[in-house]
């Protein structure tokens, strides 16, 4: 079954607080910018995340689809 | 499945009469029986007092002020609301507020709020479209309208707020202020804050009235107003190369800034706080809010913490979920310092929080697992419920994964739901529900079955529900009350629609059941059922008697939905039969009371027209007979084959037939075959398509002037020559009469034809059928 992975990149470093609100996703912060990489089930679940994001305040930066095996 | 329609009547309010001089004395304004409104959603915000007041603002949207629409279009905590709320409070036009919520996708419960919302500034405007959206199944378009209408002559100026407009989400309730929108009055300001831009034709609106927007990098703080906020009102000592650090990091954002003041205020070394801030790389929002609830005493943080899976609150609903005494010193409190704390008006004292304070707040709550967000929402669910307040009662035992309680909430209050027009959320959260849970409820898989049915949902979820309710009275028959038996047996009528024998079966049984139940809730509708069944079937004596027994039922006008049905049918039989007093009557007695009860534009009328329109056919006003038959067939109008609009589109052929329109009224008839064709059982309908044929036949063409003068045998004669190819001269040699003769002949020929030429005497008299065959 394919897999839908997305990396979505937000504008500053988040912390354990914030990183709670994606459980399940990985999480890699440097350099000013965040990663939010993980599976996302289908575009309902892909919005939905988005929208997390918005309410918290953070600044998209991207999203990108990856490869299951990047 | 319009045959919905007819048992909607089934839980409309009762008739309010409006010049009744007994005023229904319980109701306070802008409340109305069945649900009670969220008092909290129409109420302005509190102008916070640690609130910077931001001039430079005020004057944009000053500036828009002859644009319909102004959006105040940014992120979460851009201050939108705050500065919405202090624009108002400075300026002399009466503002409607209505604070949006993910509810208002259904725009029945939207529109209940605006109307009652403008009620409120504008005493009688509101009260009209609130009864009219209480009509279950009943389009939004022509309520809009109305109240449109009557913005439009109340004639002063009115502004109407909507706050958090992305929460819509839904494509019915975009549509309907998208409606508003290009038929706003003159006098009328539709202001609106949101986080992203909506779904509305915004180009149109710029190209018509005007859009006024005020977006993200126009609400950014400056660096003055930074100073203003944190150096003079917070008395927090910063240099000016500090403020500009803090504006860069923060790209002026509002809330970031706000926070900052909160976390500043405390620090003793604010300068180094905020130098370490903008060193760093974090985001902004979770540094300041990671600050600012470190520094809070833990009491404090406690409260904020629990309280934050509340969407609003007062201090007693606080009480009661955290089992204190003291919410409303510590909200008091917490109010004056702390700008995300927004206190509504009203002495009702609700409060809620800033959306990105609450979120905060609500993750802070999981990460530190004080208490179990699930017992937070069953107090508060228990609290709603003890103060009538339903709707939060059923989100709050939602939210709490209390399905047992919701199941019961909705069960207990269904009627009320009904009443209010709150059928789609009904529906909803009835599908929401484990069948286990349905089934111990038997009432809620049959409303549920009501419910999509006015909703229109496709055939498939009506069956769905329908078997789940079945299922239902067969595993707790005790529980399976009359009331119930009517709707579900209805129900089958209007799937069963087609095949006569087994509608009437099914209206007899929804008949008796209805007729068990105490408040004869459904008789009216059951009654209407059966008349119905029985005169598509043919059977217009029992027709007759059945839909009479609906109409004198006492509690009839108070059955809007079944009474405009049967009228229809008294209507429809009448006509059918040549009393044409008597349907003319009946139809317009239908259509009146349809006008009164907002059901002008729903399916019981439409027999109603029809009726009319064959009725004026009868006395020669075709005109207008053709006009009501045009309406009735449109109202029926549905994209599958039904019984009910073959039936129309005869009736309309019939009509135009008698108006001499005999190539409109074949393209009729034709339509009504091609739908007779697929109806399984069509019932009577192919001998009714059968004798508006005959009609059709036996009325060719009339020609389109009046009768002529009739020729005499000598010229009749010469005009069957004329249509062969001998000169005339060759024809008088045919008629032993001189060629000047013939020309007389011709001359008035032409003359009573209406011709000028012989060609054209030849086609016209072919046409009046003056030319014999050919031998």
């Amino acid at each position: 079954m394919d897999r839908l992975y997305y990396r979505i990149t937000v504008e500053g470093e988040i912390g354990p607080r914030y990183a709670a609100a994606f459980r399940g996703m990985e999480i890699r912060a440097a350099h000013g910018a965040t990663e939010i990489t993980g599976p996302v089930i289908d575009q309902s679940q892909l919005h939905g995340l988005l929208d997390r994001i918005a309410d918290l305040g953070l600044t998209l930066r991207s999203v990108t689809p990856m490869n299951t095996d990047t | 499945m319009q045959s919905f329609a007819i048992i909607s009547g089934g839980l409309s309010q009762p008739r309010v009469d409006n010049d009744s001089p007994a005023p229904r004395a319980r109701e306070p304004r802008a409340k109305r029986s069945g649900l009670q409104l969220s008092e909290a959603k129409l109420m302005l915000p509190r102008v916070q007092p640690g609130v910077v007041r931001r001039p430079r603002l005020f004057r944009s949207l000053d500036r828009g002020r002859a644009a319909a629409l102004t959006l105040i279009d940014a992120p979460v905590g851009y201050g939108k609301t705050m500065l919405m709320r202090s624009w108002c409070s400075e300026h002399p036009t009466p503002v409607a507020w209505i604070t949006l919520d993910e509810g208002d996708a259904d725009p029945v419960r939207l529109w209940t709020y605006v109307a009652s919302a403008i009620e409120r500034v504008a005493e009688g405007l509101g009260r009209p479209v609130l009864r009219r959206l209480a009509v279950p199944g009943a389009p939004i378009e022509p309520t809009v309208d109305q109240l449109l209408n009557g913005l439009h002559t109340y004639a002063r100026p009115l502004a109407i707020v909507l706050d958090d407009l992305h929460l819509l989400g839904s494509e019915p309730s975009f549509r309907s202020i998208g409606y508003a929108l290009e038929r706003l009055p003159e006098n009328v300001r539709v202001l609106a804050t949101t986080r992203t831009d909506p779904p509305l034709r915004l180009a149109r609106l710029r190209a018509r009235r005007g859009l006024s927007e005020i977006r993200a990098h126009e609400l950014a703080f400056t660096v003055d107003e930074a100073r203003e906020l944190l150096v003079r009102r917070e008395g927090i000592e910063l240099t000016d190369e500090d403020l500009g650090l803090l504006v860069e990091r923060t790209e002026g954002w509002p809330a970031g800034l706000y926070l900052a003041a909160l976390w500043l205020r405390d620090l003793d070394d604010p300068r180094e706080g905020v130098r370490a801030f903008a060193g760093s790389h974090r985001a902004v929002a979770e540094y300041l809010a990671g600050e600012v609830l470190e520094s809070l005493a833990p009491d404090t943080k406690d409260f904020l913490l629990r309280t934050s899976v509340l969407g609003r609150f007062t201090p007693e609903l606080c009480d009661a979920v955290l089992d204190r005494h003291d919410s409303a010193a510590v909200l008091a409190e917490l109010r004056h310092s702390n700008v995300f704390i927004v206190a509504l008006d009203g002495h009702g004292e609700w409060y809620r929080y800033h959306h990105l304070f609450g979120e905060l707040l609500r993750l802070e709550l999981a990460e530190a697992r004080l208490a179990k967000p699930a017992a937070l929402h069953r107090r508060a669910a228990a609290w709603y419920q003890g103060q009538g307040l339903v709707e939060d009662a059923i989100e709050h035992a939602a939210a709490a994964g209390d399905q047992p309680t919701v199941a019961d909430l909705l069960a207990e209050h269904e009627v009320e739901l009904f009443q209010s027009g709150r059928v789609a959320m009904f529906l909803s959260w009835i599908k929401r529900l484990p069948p286990e849970l349905l089934l111990e409820h038997p009432s809620l898989p049959a409303f549920g079955v009501l419910a999509a049915g006015q909703l229109g949902r496709p055939a498939v979820e009506l069956q769905q529900l329908l078997s789940v309710a079945e299922r239902a009275r067969e595993t707790r028959p005790a529980s399976w009350a009359p009331l119930l038996e009517a709707i579900v047996e209805v129900t089958r009528v209007a799937f069963l629609e087609t095949d006569a024998a087994a509608a009437i079966e099914h209206a007899r049984r929804a008949v008796t059941a209805a007729q068990a139940d105490a408040m004869n809730t459904f008789t009216v509708a059951a009654l209407a059922s059966l008349s119905n069944a029985l005169f598509f079937a043919g059977d217009l004596a029992q027709a007759r008697t059945v839909a009479l027994e609906a109409v004198e039922r006492p509690e009839a006008p108070e059955r809007p939905g079944g009474y405009v049905a049967a009228l229809g049918l008294l209507a429809a039989i009448d006509a059918e039969q040549q009393r044409t007093a008597s349907a003319t009557a009946w139809a317009r007695q239908a259509i009146a009371y349809a006008q009164e009860t907002g059901q002008a534009d729903l399916w019981p009328v439409a027999l109603a027209h029809l009726a009319l329109g064959s009725a004026l056919a009868s006395t020669g006003h075709l005109a207008e007979a053709e006009r009501e038959a045009v309406r009735g067939e449109r109202l029926r109008r549905t994209p599958q084959p039904t019984t009910a609009h073959a039936h129309a589109l005869l009736v309309l052929a019939e009509v135009r037939a008698a108006r001499s329109l005999p190539a409109r009224a074949a393209s009729d008839l034709e339509r009504a075959r091609a739908v007779i064709a697929e109806l399984p059982d069509p019932g009577r309908l192919p001998a009714l398509a059968d004798r508006v044929q005959t009609m059709l036949d036996v009325e060719p063409a009339r020609p389109e002037r009046s009768p002529i003068e009739e020729p005499s045998e000598g010229e009749l004669a010469v005009l069957r020559y004329l249509a062969t190819d001998l000169s005339l001269r060759e024809i008088g040699g045919q008629l032993y009469v001189s060629l000047n003769t013939i020309k007389t002949h011709t001359r008035e020929l032409y003359r009573k034809l209406g011709v000028h030429s012989r060609a054209e005497a030849v086609t016209r008299a072919a046409t009046l059928g003056l030319l014999e065959p050919p031998a």
